[in-house]
């Protein structure tokens, strides 16, 4: 199998401003990595160039052996991803909404979204431009799970959901990274989150991964929560 | 199986994991033989990882307490690893030595010794006989 995600140094600015400055990260098959980053260190850019939504100008960002900027629809179809903004169309009834995305999609699991929309008590009806902030980003999940992509890449996924939601979500992460098969990326800044879900830890540090690896490998070398580790890292 | 996890802990979580798997193989609230959940199944309970779980299952395997029987699960194993027995026999001993230096304070020699052993012995068996009588 090919590697889900390979980004080799990877440079982005925006104007004069380096965000990127050659991150280099490379993610097997099967893992559940967590991105840890202060604000402003560039976690949606690097997101966004794994997953093909930005140009580097330079450095090499792959998906499945694929340009991320030129990718076939095949590997497309094997893509999952949640923006940390979440737009989507505000005119549309949440049932039609889902409906309208499953149509794009050759394989879409009704059965998976269905038992999401009533575990997570989507109100199927509604406008989306009515939905609060967790509720869109819901959504957002749902939309992007119906296909039941192999790498899934989520922003700040658990940043807007209420407790029970949260921890809803995160016992689906744990239920859909099944061992060797589905890769996920995601960023956050709740560590706690990241040390149950995760299996791996990246930290992105002035526009570069400075330390990636098994997360118990980092508090056996440590000793430290991640977050105090965090924190030291940062000269905290 | 009973398992907690401290997410903001400094212990890693797999080691978490596998510590309480060997206290509960310790202290017999896991048996041998008996079934583990499954990787999916503690890994949802715990709300963990499953390639975390995975590890632990595969670690204490290596270390002979898990055996993974193919296509049926995790299972503590029949035959514990060496390693408890002997701890358990070695503090058995250190109990017999004691006793003996109580004996010898209290003025029996070694035949006399021999010989309340061989009575308790006899005494503790007809005891659990007798229980066995009356149960049945």
């Amino acid at each position: 199998m090919t590697t889900p995600i390979s980004l080799k140094e990877v440079v982005k600015q925006f104007g004069d401003k380096r965000v990127l400055q050659g991150a280099n990260l490379e993610i097997s098959a099967g893992s559940v990595v967590g991105l840890l980053g202060t604000n402003g260190s560039g976690k949606t850019t690097l997101l966004k160039c794994a997953v093909g939504l930005l140009r580097p100008q330079s450095g090499e960002s792959k998906i499945f052996g694929e340009d991320a900027w030129n990718l076939s629809a095949e590997v497309k179809s094997k893509l999952g991803y949640v923006p940390q903004v979440i737009s989507l169309y505000p005119w549309m009834i949440v049932r039609d909404l889902i409906r309208y995305t499953a149509s794009f999609y050759v394989n879409w699991n009704d059965e998976l979204v269905g038992r999401l929309v009533s575990e997570w008590a989507m109100p199927e009806k509604d406008r989306v431009g009515n939905l609060s902030v967790g509720q869109l980003q819901k959504l957002a999940i749902l939309t992007a799970l119906g296909h039941e992509p192999q790498l899934l890449i989520l922003d700040e996924p658990a940043a807007s959901l209420d407790p029970l939601a949260r921890r809803q979500f995160l016992q689906l992460i744990i239920d859909l990274a099944e061992p060797g098969k589905r890769t996920v990326l995601f960023s956050t800044h709740i560590t706690s989150d990241l040390e149950r879900v995760a299996d791996h830890v990246a930290i992105l540090k002035a526009g570069k991964i400075v330390h990636f690896g098994l997360l118990e490998d980092l508090k056996e070398q440590t000793h430290l929560n991640l977050e105090d580790a965090f924190v030291e890292m940062h000269g905290g | 199986m009973l398992v907690r996890i401290e997410s903001s802990s400094g212990v890693p979580i797999t080691r978490q994991i596998a510590d309480q798997i060997r206290a509960g193989c310790a202290s017999g609230s896991l048996r041998p033989g008996d079934r583990l959940p499954s990787v999916r199944e503690l890994a949802r309970q715990i709300t963990v990882n499953q390639n975390t779980v995975l590890r632990v299952y595969e670690r204490l395997t290596a270390e002979g307490l898990l055996e993974r029987r193919h296509g049926d699960g995790t299972y503590v194993s029949d035959d514990l690893p060496g390693g408890q027995l002997k701890q358990q026999r070695a503090a058995l001993r250190d109990d017999l030595r004691r006793l003996v230096e109580r004996a010898h304070v209290l003025g029996y020699e070694p035949d006399q010794l021999h010989h309340l052993l061989d009575r308790t012995i006899a005494e503790s068996e007809a005891q659990s006989s007798a229980a066995l009588e009356k149960r049945s």
